[in-house]
């Protein structure tokens, strides 16, 4: 037997209101995310160095044509300022709809986490503003991801899709090692993010080991992965639910992509790695006279894209291991409730019985 | 005791949650303001250490006092000083630059940038330029430590200093297949404002070098405790004053007197590059027992010659303290005050390879003449006249000549 969800009620009506912003909110957090990769990429953080103002103005009120015209660094800083600051208020507006249309208790209170966190990320901007903290900058990339996760997230357990899922303890997609699969690639990637991070926010002062260690473990995450998504691709590109055989294709594409940026990234910050051998350079085309130029468009973007899909590896896996306890929740549920209406049936019969 | 023994006591998953969220806290609270700022420079322990076995003396003191002195003349990473006090030039290094190029990464309104050392160089030169920056493990070569005051790729001599264009020609330009980028999208002033700061870095590590080396030779440190009256100081008495002074005028001196050659000297013999007889003759050199570039760098410049030798940064705590670079028990102590280990340097393939110095003619007839401060490629002796001692002018543009019809091959 397939079952919806049995414990939930939908006596109101559904809040397609909370999955529209939802998902305004997961196409305003991966822009905002490049935006924040790219201020990084050209040491841009303290382009402006008042917070939370900009340059004693109000945030919204900063003249426009200073901003657009200005230096490219003020551009980029201010603009990921404002993109923040409308992502919260979207964060705002998806709170009070929740509240107002969502009947799950626990989809109000994601949604006030969401608002926290946001709060949060932007407090962590400032103050690495305000202080001058490199290792603060680390944290704010470090969180940027997690918001997004928790942004598809909401949209993923406010939508249609959500509510029309069923689940039958037959299937085997939702069995255990499934789940782990899925939460070791969501485990893997933010870890990766995490690690990604500290390789980008290095400190001055840090000692070669610590940068080397750092890169050993990014490049050794990276491979473990991308086997990771392999194995996920494997077990559920035929599984008949496209709601997880498309996530895993597109996980399994992004971190292939991911590690070819990952490569570009670091060709284009310190050069073609000595490690693979002066031969394998050479039949490289144009390795071994590959010339870095320090703050180049191409390079940057390059650099900047592997932060981007860094994230939507995460938010892939956080839509895949989503769906996967969705449909598992649902078929425990349904056994459940079938057992509760065999003892019923049972019970029934020996009344009828006793009353025959 | 009552209230300890009867406590209520906690369900283990609050207690396990109370202990993230405070472990989370620390982690937080630890790691925040670790960076906020650079306090100072790093002694050079390295150098310390290899007078210390050389000489076999305790260097503790020495280091001691030459930091105190280094510090007070120079500054910090963050507020760098120049003594300009000490020494009659006065062009060579600019204060506003100096603080331009020092401290963190920010910029202004009107887009000039600060921090521009942090910015660019850092992460593979390091805080002091000693070229152990985070990144410098994953370079080949390794970046370069500018305390020595030896740089490869320049057209003064061998033993002299970079001018100011050398200095500007490599940012410029960067180093085509190595870590080192060009950095010619950068605004002039930018660039002009690294160049201050890399001289600085490189005067400072040189003074201190100098200063650590007189200190065991000439001041008597190293043997036993020395007095305060004894100890290098500044401003201390006369005698280390005048010490540090005319090292630092020297040191100032060399790279005042760096001087890029006249552009129409440089150019004279210009016209001979196309020349196929020349190109004859320079393969005729290239393979010949005068210049014998064939032994290091193959016939035809192809490679593939079984070289092993080091570059100069690290026989100085290896072989020239009689320290094989493969013994990794005897360079452990030097590993752990910050020494790069030991890597092989290779000759570099010619034919279609890449010229790190640039493939500009001018530049290679000067590669050729003066070798490669820092590596094992010699100069060659210029003579007026063929003599078989040594290569005329004529004959280094011959090889030149040939070198570039090296690329096109």
């Amino acid at each position: 037997m397939t079952a919806r969800d049995s414990t939930e009620s939908y006596t109101t009506p559904p809040a397609k209101s909370v999955h529209r912003l939802a998902v305004l909110a997961v196409c305003m957090v991966w822009p905002l995310i490049w935006v924040g990769g790219l201020v990084t990429t050209y040491d841009a953080g303290m382009a402006v160095p008042d917070w939370p103002g900009t340059y004693g103005y109000n945030l919204f009120l900063y003249p426009l044509d200073t901003w657009l015209l200005g230096p490219f660094d003020l551009f980029i800083e201010h603009g990921h300022r404002l993109l923040g600051a409308f992502v919260g208020f979207v964060a705002i507006l998806i709170l009070f709809f929740a509240h107002r249309h969502e009947p799950r208790r626990w989809v109000r209170i994601l949604s006030i986490a969401l608002l926290g966190m946001v709060i949060t990320q932007g407090l962590l901007g400032g103050m690495r503003v305000v202080l001058s903290d490199r290792t603060l900058a680390m944290v704010h990339g470090c969180v940027g991801p997690a918001f997004f996760s928790l942004c598809v997230a909401t949209a993923v357990v406010t939508s249609q899709t959500w509510r029309r899922a069923r689940g039958d303890l037959n299937d085997p997609q939702h069995g255990k090692w499934n789940i782990a699969l899925a939460a070791s690639v969501l485990i893997l990637s933010y870890t990766q993010g995490m690690l990604g991070a500290r390789v980008r926010h290095i400190l001055p002062d840090a000692l070669p080991g610590e940068f080397t260690t750092t890169v050993a473990q990014h490049i050794s995450v990276a491979v473990l992965l991308w086997f990771l998504s392999v194995a996920a691709f494997r077990r559920f590109r035929g599984c008949g639910d496209l709601t997880l055989a498309r996530p895993v294709l597109v996980l399994l594409i992004s971190i292939t992509v991911q590690i070819a940026l990952g490569v570009g990234t670091w060709v284009a910050n310190y050069g073609w790695p000595g490690i693979l051998g002066s031969s394998i350079i050479q039949a490289i085309p144009g390795a071994s006279q590959y010339l870095i130029q320090a703050k180049g468009f191409w390079d940057s973007i390059v650099v900047t894209a592997h932060v981007a899909v860094g994230s939507l590896i995460l938010a892939v896996s956080t839509m895949l291991i989503l769906r996967l306890l969705r449909t598992r929740y649902l078929a425990f549920a349904a056994e459940s409730a079938d057992s509760d209406f065999e003892r019923q049936s049972e019970s029934s019969v020996s009344v009828g019985q006793a009353f025959s | 005791m009552y209230l300890l023994i009867h406590r209520p006591k906690k369900s283990s998953k609050s207690v396990c949650r109370r202990s993230n969220i405070a472990l989370i806290f620390v982690s937080v609270v630890t790691l925040v303001g670790c960076d906020s700022r650079i306090e100072k420079f790093d002694p050079n322990e390295v150098f310390s250490l290899t007078l210390a076995k050389s000489e076999s003396v305790d260097m503790g003191q020495a280091q001691e006092d030459v930091t105190k002195v280094i510090e007070t003349l120079f500054g910090t990473p963050e507020s760098p000083t120049w003594p300009q006090d000490l020494i009659s030039e006065e062009t060579l290094v600019q204060t506003e630059r100096l603080r331009r190029a020092a401290g963190g990464v920010s910029s202004e309104q009107d887009g000039t940038h600060l921090g521009l050392f942090q910015e660019h160089c850092v992460v593979c030169h390091g805080v002091s330029g000693n070229g152990r920056g985070p990144a410098s493990q994953f370079q080949n070569p390794y970046p370069r430590d500018f305390r020595p005051g030896i740089f490869k790729w320049k057209l003064t001599d061998r033993a002299e200093k970079p001018s100011r264009e050398d200095l500007r020609r490599v940012l410029e330009n960067g180093i085509a297949g190595t870590g080192m980028p060009s950095f010619s999208l950068l605004a002039q002033d930018d660039v002009e404002a690294l160049i201050d700061y890399v001289i600085y870095l490189s005067v400072r590590g040189e003074l201190e070098r100098r200063l650590l080396r007189i200190s065991v030779s000439s001041l008597g440190y190293g043997e036993e405790a020395l007095s305060d009256g004894e100890r290098l100081q500044f401003p201390g008495d006369e005698q280390s004053k005048q010490v540090i002074v005319s090292n630092l005028e020297r040191i100032v001196g060399q790279w005042v007197a760096a001087k890029d050659p006249d552009e129409e000297q440089r150019l004279i013999s210009f016209n001979i590059l196309e020349d196929d007889a020349g190109i004859s003759r320079g393969r005729e050199l290239f393979h010949g027992k005068i210049a014998n570039c064939v032994g290091c760098h193959g016939v035809d410049g192809s490679g593939g010659v079984a070289t092993l030798d080091y570059d100069d940064w690290t026989k100085e705590y290896t072989t020239r303290l009689g320290i094989s670079p493969n013994d990794k028990d005897a360079l452990q102590t030097f590993r752990e005050v910050g020494a790069h280990r030991p890597r092989p340097i290779y000759p570099r393939k010619l034919k279609n390879g890449v010229l790190r110095g640039g493939d500009d003619p001018v530049r290679l007839f000067q590669l050729i003449r003066q070798g490669i401060a820092g590596t094992p490629m010699p100069g060659v002796t210029l003579v007026n006249e063929e003599n078989g001692k040594g290569l005329t002018e004529a004959q280094i543009w011959d090889l030149v000549s040939y070198l570039h019809s090296l690329q096109d091959k």
